[in-house]
């Protein structure tokens, strides 16, 4: 079904069956813990916006809850600030795991002049920094694909090597017409480009059945000439193992390769739903079980790395810190309306 | 006379629609259990199944394209697109098969479609999610296009569509849904149809025309009406109600008896329908004009997501008002 991976990534006990898994695969005591704290920094702005949605201070909100070890796992695969990203809108975590920060998600979802995305401009989940190399998108469900083709292919062009582009997508975009063209492209060129599906099995309320003709995206891959993996989704140390291994082969000139993370979206889609509506009780609560920052905390205190009262006060300083985000960016006075045809025309000098 | 809201109309007309002809079924997306992003689809999927009420993959082209070719085999497909920016992800199925294909066969096959989606902003979904590309579709011959503003002319308008044998865009508005008016009781309906291509004097006046459509005929009501309480200035409003066919002769008998003209649309400025409409009056009426043709619109950005910059962007009853005062004055730009 799936093709092989250079780096399998299962069987990790091999080697060094006493090693944890995180120096396996090279990560340190502080690289985890930072990770933890920031899946569970991405759950405190995600329960925050649902609040000042509920306010009317943040109009548009849109869930990360569940995917956060996907996007965690991915952000130490990425090479911060060199390879290029292109998300889409379940993509809080991950904008958090490239160094956004509370404050700037929460000036975006506010509509504040400070929003590093957009200015104000764009509805929530629409996440960017050029200094990052996060890559904007539009809300048509897999337009982005094609951009982190380009990017790829621009690499190509300009002789760039060592260098990777990355997007990422719910299963319900693999139905997109410019998916499958993008990806297509991509096959053909072999590009350095990796493909991640986050699969959380629902699209709004279309289960995957009916969205998707095959039991798992990474079959798909077979068509358009690139190994398809499936992975853990919360499990972050095989999202990192499988996507460090295709961001290193599309970096070294091996093409692209489609990675599906299966994983649960915790919430509805968004707050202009209640998926206990079209999901089955037992089946939202039987998720909870498979909550990816639970899964981490068990391992962070199992390998004592942190122990239950640290966690207990990195929570609480990750909701202090979360509250006075909000504060501060409740009191950033709202785009002046001269502003509104800034950025219309591209006269601006950009930094690379 | 009955109360319902303009979502209720819509759905209830789907409702009837699908139990008169096995013929007429609905596709989208999130439009079964879900029953559509905005609801319009309620309770169908449970009274018509997944056969007639088809929730589909996040495919716009390919459903699109899907119901055209449902439709050549005598099907009426009711497709509805989530918002109306995604339709131009089946543009291609729209322009260029849906529209052309009766032409193109020689009149060998017609395209019985209608594709329903809601255009407009003013609910803070930003720059992707909140335009109005009704003057893209009005543009191409060979389809029909309708922009009801009121609950009894979306449940006309929505009868005739189904029923016509061309493919009809039938655009909404994110901001009518909840919007009430009057239709008749199920007993008085006698399954009346609003016609395609015929607009409406929905106020009479003897001073100035305003000519909308869609949610700007509401706002073009509620000034008319305060305008006249208040400045004594008689205004007519004329509703589009159809913007392909578009009924020229309704706009230019009420600019020959008023002498002035405001349009008001939602869409940008440029090369908008107000556009098209100064054209038809300078063409038609000239003679009878004694101000400039005055059209308010929307201003020429994405539509920003920050409430006090989307609201600067879209038209507004201070515009209109002003806009009237000016013609009313003579006043020239």
């Amino acid at each position: 079904m799936s093709q092989s991976m250079e780096t399998p990534s299962t069987n990790h006990t091999s080697e060094q069956p006493t090693l944890p898994r995180h120096l396996q695969l090279g990560l340190s005591d502080e690289q985890v813990i930072a990770a933890l704290c920031g899946m569970q920094r991405a759950r405190e702005v995600d329960d925050r916006l649902w609040v000042l949605s509920r306010q009317g201070k943040a109009h548009f909100v849109i869930t990360s809850a569940g995917h956060e070890a996907i996007q965690f796992g991915c952000g130490w695969a990425i090479r911060v600030g060199h390879d290029y990203v292109v998300p889409y809108y379940r993509d809080m975590a991950l904008a958090l795991a490239l160094g956004q920060t509370s404050l700037d998600l929460l000036l975006h979802a506010m509509g504040k002049p400070t929003d590093p995305a957009s200015g104000g401009r764009q509805m929530f989940g629409h996440f960017s920094s050029r200094k990052l190399r996060l890559v904007s998108g539009s809300s048509s469900v897999g337009s982005h694909i094609v951009h982190a083709v380009g990017l790829a292919l621009a690499f190509r062009i300009t002789g760039e090597t060592d260098i990777a582009s990355i997007t990422f997508f719910g299963e319900g975009a693999t139905s997109e017409g410019a998916w499958h063209e993008g990806i297509s492209i991509a096959g053909v060129h072999q590009l350095p480009v990796v493909f991640v599906c986050e699969n959380n099995s629902y699209a709004i309320s279309v289960p995957l059945k009916k969205e998707v003709p095959v039991p798992d995206v990474a079959t798909k891959a077979a068509g358009y000439g690139m190994p398809g993996v499936i992975v853990d989704g919360t499990d972050i140390f095989a999202v990192y193992e499988t996507v460090r291994a295709a961001m290193k082969r599309a970096r070294s000139g091996g093409g692209p390769t489609l990675v599906e993370c299966k994983t649960h979206r915790l919430r509805p889609h968004s707050n202009s739903d209640d998926h206990t509506k079209y999901r089955p009780a037992d089946e939202i609560a039987a998720m909870q079980e498979h909550d990816p920052i639970q899964r981490l905390l068990a391992y962070v205190v199992e390998h004592n790395l942190m122990t239950q009262e640290e966690w207990d006060a990195a929570r609480q300083s990750i909701r202090q810190e979360v509250n006075e985000a909000t504060t501060t960016a409740d009191r950033v006075p709202d785009p002046p309306l001269e502003s509104l045809f800034a950025h219309l025309y591209g006269t601006e000098e950009h930094d690379a | 006379m009955q109360t319902i809201t303009y979502r209720q109309a819509l759905n209830e007309t789907l409702r009837q629609e699908l139990r008169r002809d096995p013929d007429v079924m609905l596709m989208g997306e999130e439009i079964g259990v879900f029953e559509g992003s905005y609801k319009v689809t309620a309770g169908l999927l449970n009274e018509f199944g997944p056969k007639r009420v088809l929730d589909t993959p996040i495919a716009e082209e390919g459903f699109v394209g899907m119901a055209a070719g449902a439709a050549m085999l005598g099907l009426r497909p009711v497709v509805e697109i989530m918002t109306i920016n995604f339709s131009l992800l089946a543009i291609d199925q729209i322009v260029n098969h849906a529209a052309k294909i009766h032409y193109m066969f020689g009149g060998q096959a017609s395209v019985p479609m209608v594709l329903r989606t809601p255009g407009g902003g003013g609910i803070q979904l930003a720059a992707t999610h909140s335009q109005n590309f009704e003057a893209w579709y009005a543009y191409v011959p060979g389809l029909k296009v309708v922009v009801p503003s009121t609950p009894y002319d979306a449940r006309g308008l929505l009868r005739s569509s189904i029923r016509d044998n061309d493919p009809v865009i039938f655009i909404e508005n994110l901001a009518l849904y909840n919007t009430k008016g009057e239709v008749p009781d199920e007993s008085d309906d006698n399954d009346y149809t609003v016609p395609i291509g015929v607009a409406e004097v929905k106020r009479e006046g003897t001073d100035l025309t305003i000519i909308a459509y869609s949610r700007m005929t509401v706002l073009a009501l509620d000034v008319a009406r305060r305008i006249e309480d208040e400045e004594g200035i008689s205004i007519e409003v004329v509703d589009l109600r159809s913007l392909r066919p578009l009924d020229r002769p309704t706009i230019i008998e009420s600019v020959k008896k008023t002498g002035r003209a405001v349009i008001i649309e939602e869409d940008w400025h440029s090369y908008g329908i107000g556009a098209e409409i100064a054209a038809t009056i300078q063409e038609q009426a000239f003679d009878y004009l004694d101000a400039p043709v005055r059209r308010v619109a929307g201003v020429e950005v994405p539509l920003p997501y920050a409430k006090v910059l989307e609201r600067a962007a879209l038209p507004s009853d201070k515009h209109l008002t002003k806009a009237i005062r000016e013609t009313m004055q003579g006043v020239r730009r």
